[in-house]
């Protein structure tokens, strides 16, 4: 209890700013100050929330994105880690791929989509597929520059690239989200995008909330991780 | 080897293609490609399509870099600013932007503004943060120099902080610029009815690969063009700095 008060001395303000926001929107949308139609008041978004959880639709999606993310993941670090890992020891190869890679590498990975819809099945691989695609080539990159810095010592690399995962694994849950809105029918981004098309503004801002928080969950929760496992590894700044 | 492999690849897959070892419908050859990409941009939609991508382009960096930096500094010096903004940006930058565009389109309609501010988004955040981060990190000494130099309020930020912090800022508008273009040209590719990203999604569904293919490497050229550009102008313009970063 005492460092709980003495916490909150510390924070007031950083707990109290996002509860006077809602208690400011929840007052401007009731008074019609703001559209109800267009911002909700919390609390409707709250009771929206509960019920999409109640029925289980939220966690259906949840799941869902969940699941692409983790095989987009493993799909890019398998490719990522091999083809950086040769990059970083074959120095023609590095100076080979290097241009390719600095073209391809400011392209959105929704691009990708018309791409590998031609070359594999549409459908659920070729969303973890596109998905995938951006973070190969992050997760290379950073994989390259490991091995270059400590000397072609393989077996640090490979511990140097989990040093920098928590970055790309947030890469990955951008990517995933942003597929999903163009070509999948189930996940949450999907959600998202079905809430606009009709209209229900409510499941909407639900939706928005959980991805914000998983997000959040993701990296912050890898950072951590990253923190115990490797605790000698300085801070860096924020991503 | 920058030149041969890169080389090497685009006549495996001319030849590939030629001799249909892959689909040439799906996969056209390069040379064919290229020769759209020369005829389209000096003729046709893809100059046009460019410029309107680089106008919206513009536009959200505009929209984002001054207030951006001016927010990144003021939550640098001024700590209960930073305490109050802080979790905002905690909980909406790692979230992709891309989802804010349902909620503008909303708000503002389907149009140029609603598309232009997603791609803003994208680019303030990041620069907000950048700036904080350079603020926050400087040499601790710096600021005592200046203080027993009689350096107070204004004039500490102007001559101190202000410089300190500049490498940072300008890291922060590159990487902001080239996540702006990535969030605009996924927005076009899923909502607009114009600019390059669209033009991809178009072709593929057209199924007119070598149009769509060209549209696709401009958008490459454009992102290669910015940020080699712009690490290059960070490199001159800021020669006292030591790291530029790698991406």
């Amino acid at each position: 209890m005492r460092a709980l008060g003495r916490w909150l001395t510390e924070h007031w303000i950083a707990v109290g700013s996002p509860l006077l926001l809602l208690v400011a929107w929840e007052w401007a949308s009731a008074t019609g100050l703001l559209r109800e139609a267009f911002f909700p008041r919390p609390s409707t978004i709250a009771a929206h929330l509960r019920q999409l959880a109640a029925d289980g639709t939220l966690w259906g999606h949840t799941a869902m994105t969940l699941i692409r993310i983790g095989w987009a993941f493993a799909l890019a670090a398998v490719l990522g880690v091999s083809v950086g890992l040769a990059m970083g020891l074959w120095r023609r190869l590095r100076d080979g791929l290097d241009p390719v890679f600095a073209v391809i590498y400011p392209i959105p990975s929704v691009l990708f989509l018309p791409f590998v819809s031609f070359l594999v099945p549409p459908g659920e691989i070729a969303l973890v597929v596109t998905t995938a695609v951006t973070s190969f080539f992050l997760i290379a990159f950073t994989t390259t520059q490991g091995v270059r810095q400590i000397d072609r010592l393989v077996v640090e690399a490979a511990v140097h690239y989990g040093a920098r995962g928590w970055r790309l694994f947030a890469t990955v849950l951008i990517v995933v989200v942003a597929v999903e809105i163009v070509a999948a029918s189930r996940g949450l981004g999907a959600l998202l995008w079905l809430s606009w098309q009709i209209l229900k503004i409510e499941d909407m801002y639900a939706t928005f909330f959980v991805i914000a928080f998983l997000g959040a969950l993701l990296s912050y929760g890898l950072a951590a991780f990253r923190a115990r496992l490797l605790p000698w590894i300085q801070d860096v700044a924020e991503p | 080897m920058a030149v041969l492999l890169p080389t090497a690849l685009l006549v495996l897959w001319e030849i590939c293609s030629r001799f249909a070892v892959v689909p040439p419908r799906y996969f056209p050859p390069p040379t064919t490609v290229g020769w759209v990409l020369v005829d389209r941009v000096v003729a046709g939609d893809l100059g046009a399509q460019s410029l309107v991508t680089l106008a919206r382009l513009g536009s959200a960096f505009a929209i984002a870099a001054l207030p951006g930096v001016l927010l990144g500094l003021l939550m640098g010096v001024a700590r209960p600013l930073r305490d109050a903004v802080e979790p905002y940006i905690a909980f909406i930058f790692p979230v992709p932007k891309i989802t804010l565009l349902p909620f503008l389109l909303i708000i503002l309609g389907v149009g140029e503004p609603a598309f232009v501010l997603t791609g803003a988004t994208s680019a303030f955040f990041q620069i907000v943060i950048s700036t904080l981060g350079g603020v926050q990190t400087m040499d601790p000494r710096l600021l005592e120099v200046g203080r027993n130099y009689g350096a107070r309020g204004a004039r500490l930020f102007w001559k101190i902080i202000l410089p300190a912090a500049l490498p940072s800022i300008f890291t922060g508008l590159r990487l902001g610029l080239g996540l702006a273009l990535v969030a605009l040209v996924a927005v076009e590719f899923i909502a607009a009815k114009s600019g390059l990203g669209h033009l991809v999604y178009r072709h593929w569904q057209m199924l007119s690969t070598p149009e769509m293919y060209a549209a696709f490497a401009l958008v490459g050229a454009l992102g290669l063009l910015l940020t080699r550009g712009l690490r290059a102008l960070q490199a001159r313009v800021l020669a006292w700095q030591e790291e530029v970063g790698s991406l």
